[in-house]
């Protein structure tokens, strides 16, 4: 940017602003997001209903957000980012609001389900990072990628204390009331955004002609981003299946409630630091190496906690190396995004791939459930991620990192 | 690319600041007032033994429902009214709502809370 057109940029319309702001974004979609666990019990209390009915609407929340993320991303890549962001925050916050008032099973799918989900996928950081990818200089992207999802990270550790405080003072219906208002100023955080707008799918300069069906049909028929796809599965499998087993493991192995809590925390402090460290390192060459590293790592690391003794120390050097390793796949697979199809599309690729990464987070959580279930215990599903480990570790390291063909820039 | 670290470290720290600040301010005005009765969070200094905790916790008239994380943060519950003002005055450095996340955590604040407290006596 040039000295005079930096004057003529209002301050609002600044990459600086943009970043601040995007990053903003993520901070309360993630937050809000994290905090659903603590509305189980006394939702769950208050309308007598078994655990099963809440837990199903945001299992549905859950999957509802991979569906609606390659969707979300097809509307931002057709209308500018800001634009979903705000739609998102309006569904979003419709959708928390109404949950106070969803007294049957049907309602609360429809309002913490559907609603919520969708709100979701149109407020997520996904979003922000592909109108940072537009927006921040290419030198920078990798970055920005790493700087957006650490954003997210950090909004999980700080939504879910002051909830949980007012959940305790206030109840159920006034923590929902200020997560509804919470998210609502992902709108006013979004109105730098607006300087990205892609109405009517304008050609930017460097980008493919193709229209949005053809590109994504071409996509997935590269082989690379099919590896990608199969990739990022497994990431939400590993992820989903600690998020939600992990703390009752540890309590059958003897470890605190709190301490259980604290290896979360640990979990999300580490996580801010790993996915900024990942978007450096994807800035600096070749991607699938280190996304390739941080699986064999998972692998590694899972075997040795479940072969060790568990223990405080363990349980707390077990969160803080995953909690490295947690989203720092997120900026190297959006990365290898932009590299194979460029930015025009960028949304909406990483949306279908983010949708794989979904369906490896019901099948964690689910499968966690049904194994312990059938067998007593979660050793299965340990291994079974350690063997889907390596195979991540495997299948991204024959991904090409150049512009596929029918990509190429006019 | 130092200049994106210095970016990024100052955007966290100051959100975390901010954080901070908000979360103490959450925590003073989550106090129980001396009257309050119930289970609640009794939170002593880092330094007290679990002992002292204790016979602070009986001499109040609390019964010990369990001790969290940290040595000095216990559930304690009595029916009785003044709970949260007995446990101060024997020592606690206050008494807050039970939380349906880590004791531990509420603790720490806590801790935070009793030193803006001090600050400003």
């Amino acid at each position: 940017m040039t000295t005079s057109a930096a004057q003529e940029t209002p301050w609002y319309f600044r990459t600086t602003t943009i970043l601040i702001a995007g990053c903003l974004v993520a901070i309360v979609n993630f937050g809000i997001r994290s905090t659903f666990g603590l509305f189980t019990l006394p939702i769950s209390t208050a309308h007598q209903w078994p655990r099963e009915t809440y837990s199903f609407a945001i299992a549905l929340q859950n999957l509802l957000w991979g569906i609606g993320t390659p969707l979300a991303g097809m509307l931002a890549d057709r209308y500018g980012s800001a634009r979903v962001l705000m739609a998102g925050a309006v569904l979003y916050a419709l959708g928390i609001f109404g949950m106070n008032y969803s007294d049957s099973g049907p309602l609360m799918d429809f309002t913490g389900g559907v609603l919520v989900g969708m709100g979701i996928a149109m407020s997520s950081f996904s979003i922000v990072m592909a109108a940072l990818g537009r927006l921040v200089p290419p030198e920078k992207r990798s970055w920005a990628f790493g700087l957006a999802t650490a954003s997210g990270s950090m909004g999980q550790a700080l939504f879910i204390w002051p909830v949980g405080q007012i959940v305790s003072n206030s109840g159920w219906n006034a923590g929902l009331t200020a997560l509804a208002f919470a998210a609502l100023v992902i709108i006013p955080l979004s109105i730098p955004l607006l300087v990205q707008n892609t109405s009517k799918s304008v050609q930017q300069q460097g980008e493919t002609a193709l229209p949005l069906g053809k590109a994504v049909a071409q996509a997935f028929g590269h082989r690379s981003y099919l590896l990608l796809v199969a990739g990022f599965f497994v990431c939400g499998f590993q992820l989903a299946f600690i998020t939600v087993h992990f703390p009752p493991y540890l309590a059958e192995h003897g470890i605190p409630k709190e301490i259980a809590w604290i290896a979360m925390l640990t979990i999300g402090l580490f996580n801010v630091v790993g996915a900024y460290m990942s978007g450096i390192i994807g800035g600096r060459g070749v991607k699938r190496i280190p996304l390739s590293a941080i699986y064999l790592a998972r692998a590694a690391i899972y075997t040795i906690f479940i072969l060790t003794p568990i223990s405080t120390t363990s349980t707390l050097l077990f969160a803080a190396s995953i909690g490295l390793l947690w989203l720092s796949t997120v900026p190297l697979t959006m990365g290898l995004v932009t590299v194979m199809f460029g930015t025009r599309y960028m949304a909406t690729l990483y949306g279908f791939v983010f949708l794989s990464h979904q369906v490896g987070s019901f099948l964690g959580v689910w499968l966690g459930g049904r194994l312990y279930d059938a067998y007593g215990s979660y050793d299965p599903v340990w291994w079974m991620s350690v063997a889907l480990g390596v195979f991540a570790g495997l299948v991204h390291l024959p991904i090409r990192e150049h512009r596929a063909e029918a990509f190429a820039a006019v | 690319m130092v200049g994106n670290h210095k970016f990024a470290l100052g955007f966290f720290g100051t959100v975390l600041l901010v954080w901070l600040v908000g979360m103490t301010l959450f925590v003073r005005h989550s106090a129980l007032p001396p009257e309050a009765s119930g289970t609640m969070l009794a939170v002593f200094e880092p330094s007290t033994s679990q002992d002292a905790a204790v016979a602070a916790i009986i001499k109040s008239g609390g019964n010990v429902v369990k001790k969290s994380g940290l040595d000095f943060v216990w559930v304690v519950q009595s029916d009785e009214a003044g709970l949260a003002g007995k446990l101060k005055a024997n020592g606690a450095l206050g008494a807050y709502r039970e939380l349906p996340i880590s004791p531990a955590l509420a603790g720490c604040f806590a801790v935070a809370d009793a030193k803006v407290e001090a600050a400003f006596d």
